[in-house]
């Protein structure tokens, strides 16, 4: 019963780290069209940012997270700005510019930092021990933030004129600009935002898993993993889908042991997508 | 308020709109009429951006606005409710309504959405509603009130009765009066000439790509009536 608990709050805590990656990429795909290959390096990015910050300018590491997440936001600002929006429509374009900058980001970390990881340790550590289960203070910590963050993100979109925007520019971008709507506007917000988040999420959890010029390739794979669960584009999808796949890979981590883990996902991606083939809370296909 | 000359469209190697010029005085509501095809559709959506015009010239309110890109002539103030509705069926009825005034304040939102749903009950009944799960009806009060709700000098309105049951089209009908009276310049086109010309001031007959006929209602009324039959 307590190996079930502690797995169901690691799976929970996971959840909302998926949960925070999932939404920035979803949130490009829905509002741009555009499948951001760079994700995983933003998110490299945004631990390597906050090392910087703690080792290099001494600053504390709750700053730190919130420097990194503003600067890898800044960069979404400008690549979208002055490189994805020439090419915005052009679909092999978006897929070949977002790859070569994720190629761009790692090898510029490896040049500047190095290949092997440095050193880079969660400030709180110990743990939560609770009527026989316990749980890692620093995933406490890890999963209040997402938490805030997540409901930050929904604040955003669902209460405020910036994100009934965004949301009619992702229903239907000609008719959006029509009604006064302006793209050139909104688009870099966008990427800035997800960008934001990726590198939020970095920052947070590179220093308890591991960081690494190469750490944002299975990030990558998870946030594809997860958006595709939950249905491209839909921002509930991605929220519900992220802690369903935190769950799983916590249970099955336990129950199955670890390499059934990535199997069981797979497994379940596959028979929603026969049963379900636009996710789980997926409209139609989007129109090319 | 509104003048289009000699503008031409081309999709590919077909020309929709051949030299067209039209003129829109200010408080008036002009009708383009004509079948499938007469290129009316092509005339809003060049007057909105929507459309790539090449050759010609569009202003509005003295200015020459061809080069601007359509968000940019939206808030310079053209409203417009597209042909087949195209409400943001994912947004609920509040949002779309509140989208066509982006960027414009919470006040100005708030009073433009209250006047809006006094004139039409609709919008306060369903506003948490996705505007997807409206009849087509319903959507196009959406429609129209998302273009009004950032009080445009000119308000386009594109084949606002296709697909609707005649009580709608009499409703529909009240709602473009409830504009006019607002004292909102409107041009419209129609398929459907009966209705329509009783909304109107001024019309032009279009048959394909070209403007065959203008003048007042009571000038063109039977020869739209008959344009409509063949």
């Amino acid at each position: 019963m307590a190996s079930f608990v502690s797995a169901g709050l690691i799976g929970i805590s996971l959840g909302a780290q998926y949960a925070l990656l999932a939404l920035g990429f979803t949130l490009i795909f829905g509002i741009l069209g555009v499948v951001n290959f760079a994700h995983g390096g933003f998110y490299v990015l945004g631990g390597y940012a906050a090392y910087s910050c703690v080792t290099f300018l001494g600053l504390p590491y709750p700053l730190a997270v919130v420097a990194a997440m503003l600067a890898t936001g800044a960069l979404g600002y400008v690549f979208e700005l002055f490189v994805v929006e020439r090419v915005v429509d052009d679909h092999l374009a978006t897929l070949m510019l977002t790859l070569g900058l994720y190629l761009m980001i790692g090898t510029g970390i490896q040049a500047v930092y190095g290949p092997e990881s440095p050193q880079f340790g969660f400030p709180v550590t110990g743990t939560l021990r609770f009527a026989g289960f316990y749980m890692p203070l620093e995933n406490l910590v890890v999963l209040a933030v997402c938490l805030v963050a997540i409901a930050g993100v929904y604040a955003l979109m669902y209460r405020t004129d910036l994100g009934r925007g965004l949301r009619a520019l992702a229903d239907n971008r000609q008719v959006a600009a029509t009604q006064g709507l302006r793209p050139k506007l909104l688009f870099p917000l966008a990427f800035a935002l997800s960008c934001g988040l990726a590198g939020l999420t970095g920052a947070l959890v590179t220093p308890i898993l591991s960081l690494g010029p190469l750490v944002g390739e299975p990030v990558l794979a998870m946030a594809f993993l997860t958006v595709i669960l939950g249905g491209f584009g839909s921002i509930i999808g991605a929220t519900v889908a992220a802690f369903l796949v935190g769950l799983i890979e916590a249970y099955s981590v336990v129950y199955l042991g670890g390499s059934k883990g990535a199997l069981a996902l797979f497994v379940l991606v596959l028979v929603v997508l026969i049963v379900r083939p636009s996710g789980l809370f997926g409209k139609e296909a989007r129109g090319a | 308020m509104l003048s289009v000359e000699d503008i031409e469209v081309r999709y590919g190697g077909i020309t929709a709109l051949h030299k067209v010029s039209i003129e829109v005085e200010e408080g008036e509501t002009v009708l383009l009429i004509g079948a499938n095809g007469a290129g009316k559709s092509s005339l809003i959506n060049a007057v909105i951006g929507a459309t790539q015009t090449c050759g010609g010239r569009i202003r509005f309110k003295g200015q020459d606005i061809g080069g601007l890109s359509a968000d940019r002539r939206a808030r310079a103030g053209i409203g417009y409710s597209p042909e087949g509705r195209k409400v943001f069926g994912t947004l609920s009825v509040a949002d779309n309504v509140l989208s066509g005034a982006f960027g414009m304040g919470r006040r100005h939102q708030k009073e433009a959405f209250d006047w809006l749903s006094s004139v039409f009950p609709i919008l306060a009944e369903r506003a948490e509603q996705p505007a997807g799960q409206l009849s087509g009806g319903q959507q196009q009060i959406v429609a129209f009130a998302r273009a009004m709700s950032s009080y445009p000098k000119l308000l386009l309105l594109d084949e606002p009765f296709l697909g609707l049951a005649p009580v709608w089209i009499q409703r529909i009908s009240d709602a473009i009066r409830e504009i006019q009276r607002r004292g909102t310049t409107i041009l419209m086109t129609e398929q459907m000439a009966r209705p329509a010309l009783k909304l109107a001031t001024r019309g032009y007959i279009m048959r394909g790509g070209e403007v065959r006929r203008s003048g007042s209602v009571a000038d063109i009324g039977d020869a739209a009536l008959v344009e409509e039959y063949l």
